[in-house]
């Protein structure tokens, strides 16, 4: 390729001699080489593994026994049903709101950081901006503002919405961009003003694409949610949870908190189900 | 729905009211969630900027914590392989779930819900729970770290394995049937290689996944970068404390590109 | 009327561009603008409402220079300039009646175009549009659910609904069969007429745009190389629009001369 853009510099090479056959191209040859790199690193990592050493006869024995108290065994505990319900709910109105925030925010960012709107210095910018806010843990930017703000449930909600802007504001401007600039012209064309054409024309277009992102990022959220409960104070379900197993060792609550998580993850699932469907049937 | 309007009035009218509800409803789950979170909308909302000024004042990295450069790094690297060795672990197991689970490879029915069950289990215990768990059977050690990402990881890795081998066009492995491949040729010749690269950015993203939670891992287990993080933070070193966190986020985009950049090589 | 002067347009190197444009459309008449692929028409046409930034030259429309225009005044402007497109470019989740209403949004205060505020009677114009171009009945219809014909019938309503002085039509038909071409070519020539509106068409098909235009544009290597009534348009003509751009150096002295 490099010869021909340089006509008279060099003779021009006879043609190519039929391809060798072989099963390798390039891409399953990058495809190996990486396979084989993590095999390293794992085999690598696993025999430097600091084991602190541990018996693990006994210690999957224990692990056993402790499984067995969860699932098999649950109970309440130290704490009362009434506590861990309002507690689970806490966790839940945690995710909501913090989801809910979070898509406010980061819908008005999306809007100056889609390429096919804003200029591309700003895109590239708030883009760069996002991506480093994302990609520190939730946990840090919750643990950072609960000694700014003190420990509490004003701290959790500003980690964890932080973090959900971050997120949403790639997934929203990514779904702006798909609109097509056709469409987006042809409102110029007739005079239209920038926030008109947001609301008018790119919001309805983008509507299933942003509930179902913004649904995906809720049930992060109210993972994340537990997560941090112990770290912020929220008191919430990840608090009882923490005390449980790290502080009382009673893994008959822990069994019985997962059980009540596990339900809410159930019905977090059927209502993406459904709201999938519906959107399905529409479009 | 063709000619349900009689006017455009009504047709408008419908539609206000509609979007009334959806308004309705979003206010009532906000000031509901408020009130049981017990969150002060304003005032915390007003101490963003504040927080974000502190942030920059104490957590900028000096010269003194270069002097942590060191261990950090050391630590930094503990917890990417771990992160690393984890996925790949879970990965081989679950992709042995996976082509059990699958519904066109799955050999029994039976079989295939277990291991749907076990999955959306794992995947939904969360990661406080795995931590504390095994902290208390394996102790303080970079070991109850990778298990539990571990566990965390067969759950999510089972689902999307066994859902990209179910979307694989099923006419495929019939021709290969019909050429008289038995079951292992099937899954060794005609699944794998179709599903090879796709199956590798999972891993991938789990790999930057993990890493992200390793963080909180080793917070509640006392091991890694999250270890030293809480160490320092604890002890108001917020300069060290700075450089760790800015360090994860080199990291973390570091890898969130080199996977990007794999991704598209071997698509 | 529309006049364009000594319009210029280069894009890098020398590619695609206009060189010393003039010509001029009559309201109450179809002007087509012809010529081969890549010739500059949509380059003209998109530099009639500025949607492309041209370098030099004059745009008059009603005798108003629309290139001085800073940028409010040109959204006065556009909104009395409507415009169709090859892929009709509508909001396909939304209905035909609130598409039509978009030609409404250039004239509202930023707050009421955020909300889609329209007036009763807008309403009704919309949807007596609509019945106009033979969609009365799907005016409750997603556009994603209309033919192409229909989605670029939609696409007229809304032009019209901006009250406009001119309608620029950017191969309008290429995407659409043979009778879905009809209706819409009848459409736009009893709209000339009878709002007495300027309609400027870019068509790659010559028999349609001799059947329909009054007035014809023939443009090569972005260059006018005829301009009259299409009554005119012979072979010789067509030969000369038609003509393979040889060498581009050679085109131009050849018409220098």
């Amino acid at each position: 390729m490099i010869e021909n853009s340089q006509p008279g510099s060099k003779p021009l090479q006879p043609a190519q001699p039929a391809k060798r056959i072989s099963l390798l191209t390039k891409p399953r040859l990058i495809l190996r080489a990486v396979l084989l790199a993590l095999a390293v690193i794992t085999v690598y990592s696993l025999a430097t593994l600091d084991t602190a050493n541990l018996k693990f006869g006994e210690a999957f024995q224990s692990l056993g026994a402790n499984l067995k108290s969860m699932f098999l065994q649950p109970s309440v505990g130290q704490d009362s049903w009434g506590l861990l319900l309002r507690a689970l709910a806490t966790s839940v109105g945690l995710a909501m709101l913090t989801t809910l925030l979070g898509a406010l925010f980061a819908f008005f960012i999306a809007v100056f950081s889609a390429r096919n709107l804003a200029p591309s210095w700003l895109a590239t910018s708030i883009k760069a901006v996002m991506a480093f806010i994302r990609a520190i843990p939730t946990i840090l930017w919750v643990l950072i503002y609960s000694v700014v703000m003190g420990l509490g449930a004003n701290a959790a909600v500003v980690g964890l919405t932080f973090h959900s802007i971050a997120y949403l504001v790639k997934a929203y401007s990514e779904s702006i961009e798909e609109t097509s600039s056709d469409t987006i012209e042809a409102l110029k064309a007739s005079g239209v003003g920038f926030w008109p054409i947001i609301f008018q024309a790119i919001l309805p277009s983008i509507i299933p694409a942003l509930l179902s992102w913004t649904f995906i990022r809720f049930e992060i959220n109210f993972a994340n949610a537990v997560a941090v409960g112990a770290a912020a104070g929220a008191d919430d379900i990840g608090y009882y949870l923490f005390m449980a197993s790290g502080f009382y060792f009673n893994f008959h609550e822990v069994g019985l908190i997962v059980y009540l998580l596990l339900g809410v993850a159930i019905v977090l699932e059927v209502v993406s189900m459904k709201l999938r469907g519906h959107y399905l049937k529409k479009n | 729905m063709n000619n349900k309007f009689q006017s455009p009035q009504q047709f408008f009218r419908q539609r206000r009211l509609r979007l009334g509800v959806v308004l309705a409803v979003l206010l009532v789950i906000y000031f509901g969630s408020v009130a049981i979170v017990n969150f002060q909308t304003l005032t915390s909302l007003a101490q963003v900027p504040a927080g974000l000024i502190w942030l920059f004042k104490n957590f900028v990295p000096t010269d003194r914590s270069i002097t942590y450069l060191g261990p950090i790094l050391y630590q930094l690297w503990r917890t990417l392989i771990v992160a690393v060795s984890s996925t790949v672990c879970a990965s081989i197991l679950g992709l042995i779930f996976a082509i059990l689970g699958a519904k066109t490879t799955s050999p029994t029915p039976a079989l295939r819900w277990i291991i749907r069950f076990g999955a959306s289990l794992l995947r939904n215990i969360p990661v406080v729970a795995w931590a504390m768990i095994l902290l208390f059977s394996f102790k303080q050690s970079d070991f109850t770290g990778f298990l539990a990402l571990f566990f965390m990881t067969l759950g999510y890795l089972t689902r999307a394995f066994t859902e990209t081998i179910e979307d694989l066009d099923g006419e495929k492995l019939q021709a290969l049937q019909a050429v008289g491949a038995n079951y292992f040729q099937c899954v060794f010749c005609g699944v794998l290689p179709e599903v090879a690269s796709t199956l590798t950015s999972w891993v991938l993203y789990m790999i930057e996944n993990n890493l992200r939670d390793a963080t909180l891992v080793g917070i509640l287990t006392g091991t890694g970068v999250g270890f030293l993080f809480n160490h320092y933070f604890k002890q108001f070193r917020y300069d060290a404390a700075g450089l760790i966190v800015l360090l994860i986020a080199i990291l973390v985009i570091l890898l969130e590109l080199t996977s990007t950049q794999i991704r598209r090589a071997i698509a | 009327m529309l006049k364009v002067i000594q319009l210029d347009k280069t894009y890098g190197q020398n590619k695609h561009s206009l060189k010393a444009v003039n010509f001029t459309a009559q309201p109450g008449e179809v002007t087509a603008i012809i010529g081969p692929s890549g010739a500059g028409k949509t380059t003209i046409l998109r530099s009639v409402n500025q949607l492309i930034r041209d370098d030099g030259g004059q745009i008059l429309l009603d005798d108003q220079d629309i290139r001085q225009a800073n940028k409010a005044e040109l959204r006065k402007i556009r909104h009395h300039i409507g415009m169709i497109f090859q892929n009709y470019n509508l909001i396909s989740p939304l209905t035909a009646l609130e598409n039509v209403l978009h030609g409404r949004l250039g004239a509202k205060s930023t707050l009421a175009g955020v909300f889609g505020m329209y007036s009763a009677a807008e309403k009704a114009e919309a949807l007596s549009l609509l019945k106009e171009v033979g969609l009365g009945e799907y005016a409750y219809q997603r556009c994603d659910q209309l033919s192409g014909g229909q989605q670029q019938r939609v696409g007229i309503a809304r032009a019209l609904m901006q009250h406009p002085k001119m309608i620029l039509c950017d191969e309008p038909i290429a995407s659409l069969d043979p009778k879905s071409t009809k209706i819409v070519m009848d459409i736009l020539r009893k709209l000339a007429q009878e709002k007495q509106l300027i309609i400027l068409i870019n068509l790659h098909q010559i028999d349609i745009a001799l059947d329909y235009a009054d007035h014809i544009v023939g443009i090569n290597s972005g260059e006018i190389v005829f301009e009259g009534a299409s009554g005119d348009v012979d072979d010789q003509v067509l030969q000369r629009i038609y003509r393979q751009a040889a060498q581009p150096e050679q085109a131009v002295t050849a018409n220098e001369q």
